[in-house]
């Protein structure tokens, strides 16, 4: 199997079949980072698009001695970031750091987890919860929980500290475990 | 009675859990999890989320399962000449074009937008589309055009966009009115709401794009509806009983037939 970094390479130079190569063989990883944020297929494939679409502009940019599954996870993830700005009412204004400040910890405005518990299994009514999780928790537990990465690979990526990383971690399971408390009251232990 | 613990609070238990700490602090609070009773349970709730997770499905593919109208989208966005950032790639464009006659397709349908687009744009100005430049062809001709002004180029986008809205319309309350419980033993009967859904999925895709591009904020918001609908649609099985009360519902939801008629009457500039 040709290396990734050839075929980076041959992208670049402006290879059209490389570049289809690299997608097709990393395209699913960023469908799953994509989905798991978005939980909607619309919005996934559209996630996806753009994160291809930086990769190929940024093909050049590619530091030989990166890791092209990180850089593209850091890309995708950006893309998420991204993509929840644009579709939130705070991304029709100009996007400055106290509005971003808000998008990334103000919760989705949702049902509680106290109305949907009944109505499905605890790994539904957790995946409910996740997406109601402020975009940054929700990108630093799924990047953890998920994908696995380590904490400081996860504030590399995203530019953080990793001391932000851990608290943002800390506030997603602490919100997830409350979720769960509710789940288990309310479909009496069951799920 | 003891004191409430409060290691839990500063993250150490889900450090622990996720293997963050280093070998002392991971002893530490494996010994502390042995004598409080506090941290235990969060450890078990952590269990629990972890197992609850791994269950759900891993999705990891769009929801058809097929990447072909998935990578058609992404080579028409990258053959835009602005995408281009490191090498020409005309060559490799007509390659592609010649080896996947879907991509051609897509191809033509953006280079049929171009050629709408500017015909409006003649007709309102009262300009000659076609150029005496011998050698090539019109759309050749059209492309080479200097390039309108931004606002001329939403009215042209405006307008072509309604007409696709127009051309919508038709399998859009054809679904939303259609019998949705048909009698005992037979499906509803809707092949073709759901093969003129799959023929105007893509064109729908192709403007919705073009209309976040240039700004077009409610234009792209009624084509990401209409999308979703069309997507539901053409991918829905024909005996699928569920399927068409759940996009009737979408529909009804969404407001899609309300916004298709708005945007015929009063226009979907800013």
């Amino acid at each position: 199997m040709t290396p990734d970094l050839d075929l980076v390479h041959r992208a670049a130079a402006g290879d059209h079949a490389a570049f289809h190569l690299l997608v097709e063989r990393h395209r699913t990883m960023v469908y799953r980072v994509a989905y798991q944020f978005a939980r909607d297929h619309h919005d996934a494939e559209d996630i996806t698009q753009e994160v291809f679409i930086k990769v190929y502009k940024s093909l050049d940019k590619f530091r030989q001695d990166a890791q092209l599954t990180s850089w593209m996870y850091r890309i995708a993830m950006n893309a998420c970031i991204d993509h929840k700005r644009r579709h939130s009412p705070a991304g029709a204004a100009p996007f400055g750091e106290e509005a971003e400040f808000r998008m990334l910890n103000t919760p989705e405005d949702a049902p509680g987890p106290e109305d949907r518990a009944y109505a499905g299994e605890l790994g539904e009514v957790l995946e409910q919860e996740i997406q109601r999780l402020p975009p940054g928790q929700r990108v630093v537990f799924i990047m953890r929980h998920h994908q696995g990465l380590k904490l400081g690979e996860i504030a590399d990526s995203l530019g953080l500290a990793e001391g932000t990383v851990k608290r943002q971690l800390h506030a997603a399971v602490h919100r997830l475990r409350q979720a769960l408390t509710v789940a288990n009251v309310t479909t009496g232990g069951q799920a | 009675m003891s004191a409430p613990c409060t290691i839990q609070d500063d993250g150490s238990i889900e450090l622990y859990f996720y293997g963050e700490l280093d070998e002392n602090a991971q002893a530490s609070v494996r010994a502390h999890l042995t004598r409080c009773r506090d941290c235990a349970q969060v450890l078990e709730e952590l269990q629990v989320i972890r197992a609850a997770l791994s269950i759900r499905p891993d999705i990891s593919a769009p929801a058809s399962g097929d990447w072909t109208a998935f990578m058609a989208r992404l080579d028409a966005v990258l053959q835009q000449p602005r995408l281009v950032a490191f090498a020409p790639r005309p060559a490799v464009a007509r390659t592609v074009l010649t080896r996947r006659p879907f991509i051609g397709l897509l191809a033509t349908a953006a280079l049929l937008a171009v050629v709408a687009i500017s015909v409006f744009m003649a007709s309102r100005g009262g300009r000659t589309l076609i150029t005496d430049q011998p050698g090539l062809t019109p759309v050749e001709q059209v492309a080479s055009r200097e390039a309108p002004v931004e606002p001329e180029m939403q009215a042209a986008l405006a307008a072509v966009g309604l007409r696709h809205l127009e051309r919508s319309k038709l399998v859009v309350l054809g679904l939303a009115t259609k019998d949705s419980t048909p009698a005992p033993g037979q499906g509803p009967d809707w092949a073709y709401e759901r093969e003129l859904a799959r023929s105007l999925l893509n064109d729908t895709r192709i403007y919705r794009q073009a209309a976040e591009q240039r700004g077009l904020t409610r234009l792209a918001g009624v084509m990401r509806d209409l999308e979703l609908v069309l997507l539901q649609t053409s991918m829905a099985e024909a005996g699928d009983r569920a399927a068409l009360p759940q996009i009737q519902r979408l529909i009804h939801k969404r407001g899609l037939v309300e916004k298709m008629d708005v945007a015929g009457t009063t226009g979907i500039l800013p």
